[in-house]
């Protein structure tokens, strides 16, 4: 009875504190808005420009979502339903761009235009914004629909073929089966592109999130941004009632598919579908990429040594920070998911789908309101201010990996352990734990990955003293040489590139190792 | 002399209702097939014997003992000396067959826990699979490793959850006889689940055939060949 009770207590601290630490910023950036002003002053923000604005936002996203999704569900019924020579090979490739941030690719192809039309004049707008989200989140459509194209019994095809054609199984069967993947696809899409703020700052678009920042930070018209931003919450509250029946349940991706017995199928004309691939692996990653060095030695001089000087330290602080990050967010991901698939308690991850909708520069002035206290200023002062900004954005990615991990080990793996009187902190070590290491580990490299590339709400909230790689470049980039803007982005790139490297050489052992089915 | 005991079991996951006023008494050291249709309960009742699952009303006695009485469990699962053998076998994925059956013996010292599953293994004829991982096993290879794994630690009641659902007649035949055997050496009391009636009209033990959270008869095959019930006729004419 009383570890029952000690447990109830535990778990209770822990939703609370995420609660104080996440929740209460955006709930007091309300209340602060409603007994903040007279009512006039209230809606004052709400005019045709601001809903002309939200609209176009919305719109920019959608086209980026829906464009993402299209192409990841391309790329994934060829690597996924096919059998392709050097398949691997192009799965690997093309989830890169997922890893590196959305602004270097911004800079790339930026790059891009200036080499080949001297002038970057077409690319400052909505199109170069939806081209670069499109590009960079179409590997995340990819693998969820490929996760969940793997996940279907070959036996639904089958029964297809025996009456209609490839095309009409794949139109009637195939895709109306993996239809929950491909609107979980479209609408984390939507959210990351609604959210972000560093590809539209860069090219100078103004979006709905911009124009928070924008009024917060430049202005210092911290009534309207906090008016704009219970705006922009009450639409995600919106979006969120609707998305909850798909995203708080989303199978996301799964590491390992335990027993799949789904269909492959076997392809004459591999070249049709390799140069498929290979354009889009050559506009979403080569020529980005490609564009970058060119611009990078274009210069009179090279700027590389400039570049490291500048962003060196900062590099260093980034991936520590991140690391500790990733720790944090694959942590409460794990004690979140536990609570819904295990303990059926879901307010845990719902805590964490909230703080995941709400856009990145309303989380940053919800915190700056919040924490920029004397009392509270050992979090606002420190990097603890970026961990929790970390575990805001990403810890319901890393729940619902992870969750989508759990559902894979079977209750009666712990019942039959139960049974012969095994200790629950044993059960969890001994066999849950090892079962869910591939989940773990993906988490863990995703979260560094996100937690690295951060610039949203960081640069609203980074600490004094902290210097972080994106929030760097992005500030020195306003007024630096394109050439040095472009070796500091290169040189982001080559650190988030050795970082997976290393990471897929670790995990390949680690796979391998865990590999049981 | 009964083994166990259910009075007025009651069970609900959430709003429904799986088990309602079930009463019945497992003889020891036999074997009580219970059968009836899928999500008839059948599997609630193993469940709950075994202490994984608290019944909502009613009292569960073994030996004499509440083990469970209107929501609390008194004696938790591993104090209650059953073998469980669940219907997806359970086995841990990424231990060894040795691994599996050596987990629960826990308290022993390493010779004697080589010994003990060493003996287990030759018993069921998989002493050479000691190193394998389940994955690597066949499926009759399987179910042994699970039935061994559920023997190792001398229960007085194994329960069965339809292991054998999947494997061919011969081979369920010859597992069958095997614990048959096995039931006579160690004495322990079984209680298997199946949904196909033909399993248990084969044998001569008890079989309780259950409907919707109840039971609709028990008794010998004869007695339940010869039940007026309606159900119990449709089911095994079926």
């Amino acid at each position: 009875m009383a570890a029952k009770i000690g447990k109830y207590i535990s778990q209770f601290t822990l939703v609370l504190l995420l609660f104080v630490l996440v929740i209460l910023p955006l709930l007091l950036l309300i209340i602060q808005w409603l007994t903040g002003a007279d009512k006039a002053v209230l809606l004052s923000f709400i005019s045709r420009e601001t809903l002309l604005l939200v609209s176009k936002s919305l719109l920019l996203s959608s086209v980026a979502a829906f464009l993402a999704t299209v192409i990841g569900t391309v790329c994934a019924l060829l690597l996924y339903k096919f059998r392709l020579l050097f398949s691997g090979f192009f799965k690997a490739a093309l989830l890169l761009p997922l890893f590196v941030s959305p602004y270097i690719f911004a800079v790339a192809w930026k790059d891009g235009f200036y080499w080949v039309f001297g002038n970057t004049a077409a690319f400052y707008s909505v199109a170069g914004v939806i081209l670069v989200h499109t590009l960079v989140f179409f590997p995340l459509t990819m693998l969820i629909t490929g996760s969940a194209l793997s996940r279907v019994h070959a036996g639904y095809e089958e029964a297809g073929f025996m009456i209609v054609s490839f095309r009409k199984m794949l139109f009637k069967i195939l895709l109306p089966l993996i239809r929950p993947a491909l609107t979980i696809s479209f609408l984390l899409v939507l959210i990351f592109s609604l959210s972000d703020f560093s590809v539209p700052a860069f090219f100078g678009v103004n979006t709905f999130t911009i124009e928070v920042f924008t009024q917060f930070s430049a202005f210092y018209n911290y009534q309207l941004a906090i008016g704009q931003s219970v705006l922009l919450l009450v639409l995600c509250l919106f979006l969120m009632l609707a998305e909850i029946r798909y995203l708080s349940d989303a199978p996301f991706f799964s590491v390992d598919i335990r027993g799949s017995v789904s269909k492959r199928y076997d392809v004459e004309k591999q070249l049709i579908f390799h140069a498929v691939l290979s354009v889009i692996l050559f506009i979403a990653l080569l020529l980005p990429v490609f564009m970058l060095v060119i611009q990078s030695l274009s210069g009179r001089m090279l700027f590389f040594e400039q570049a490291w000087e500048l962003i060196g330290p900062a590099a260093f602080q980034s991936v520590k920070v991140a690391f500790t990050g990733a720790l944090l967010v694959t942590a409460t991901g794990l004690w979140a998911a536990w609570m819904q698939e295990r303990r059926q308690f879901r307010l845990p991850g719902l805590l964490l789908l909230f703080s995941f909708i709400v856009p990145s520069t309303v989380l940053g002035i919800a915190f700056i309101r919040h924490f920029n206290t004397p009392s509270l200023n050992f979090i606002y002062g420190s990097v603890l201010i970026l961990l929790i900004t970390y575990l805001a954005r990403f810890g319901f990615i890393a729940s619902r990996i992870i969750g989508n991990g759990i559902k894979q080990v079977p209750a009666s793996f712990e019942d039959a352990a139960r049974i012969m009187g095994i200790s629950p902190a044993t059960r969890f070590y001994r066999i849950t734990l090892p079962l869910l290491f591939p989940a773990l580990f993906t988490t863990f490299v995703l979260s560094f990955v996100l937690c690295l590339g951060e610039l949203g709400t960081a640069i609203m909230v980074y600490p004094p003293g902290t210097e972080l790689m994106p929030v760097k470049i992005f500030t020195i980039s306003a007024n630096a040489p394109q050439a040095l803007t472009s070796s500091m982005t290169l040189i982001n790139f080559a650190v988030v590139l050795v970082f997976i490297l290393v990471f897929l050489f670790i995990g390949k052992i680690i796979f391998k190792k865990f590999q049981y089915v | 002399m009964y083994k166990i005991i259910l009075e007025n079991i009651a069970h609900s996951y959430g709003d429904k209702q799986v088990l309602s006023d079930f009463s019945f008494s497992f003889e020891q050291g036999k074997t009580t097939y219970l059968v009836g249709p899928s999500g008839c309960g059948k599997t609630t009742v193993l469940r709950l014997i075994s202490g994984l699952e608290t019944p909502s009303q009613g009292i569960i006695k073994i030996d004499g003992k509440i083990v469970s009485a209107e929501g609390k469990t008194s004696v938790a699962p591993h104090q209650r000396q059953t073998g469980f053998v669940f219907q997806d076998l359970a086995l841990w994925p990424h231990f060894t067959v040795f691994n599996n059956i050596a987990f629960g013996l826990k308290e022993r010292k390493a010779s004697a826990i080589k010994e003990k599953v060493s003996e287990i293994l030759k018993l069921f004829g998989i002493a050479d699979k000691a190193k394998k991982y389940p994955h690597q096993l066949s499926g009759g290879q399987k179910q042994m490793v699970a039935i061994a794994r559920s023997l190792v630690l001398e229960p007085d009641i194994l329960l069965m959850d339809e292991p054998l659902a999947n494997i061919d007649i011969k081979l369920k035949e010859s597992i069958l006889q095997h614990l048959k055997i096995l039931q006579q050496q160690l004495n322990f009391t079984m209680i298997y689940v199946t949904h196909e009636h033909s399993e248990s009209m084969n044998v001569e033990n008890c079989i309780v055939v259950m409907n919707a959270g109840k039971i609709e008869a028990s008794g010998s095959k004869e007695e339940i060949a010869r039940s007026e019930n309606s159900f119990v006729k449709s089911f095994i004419n079926f």
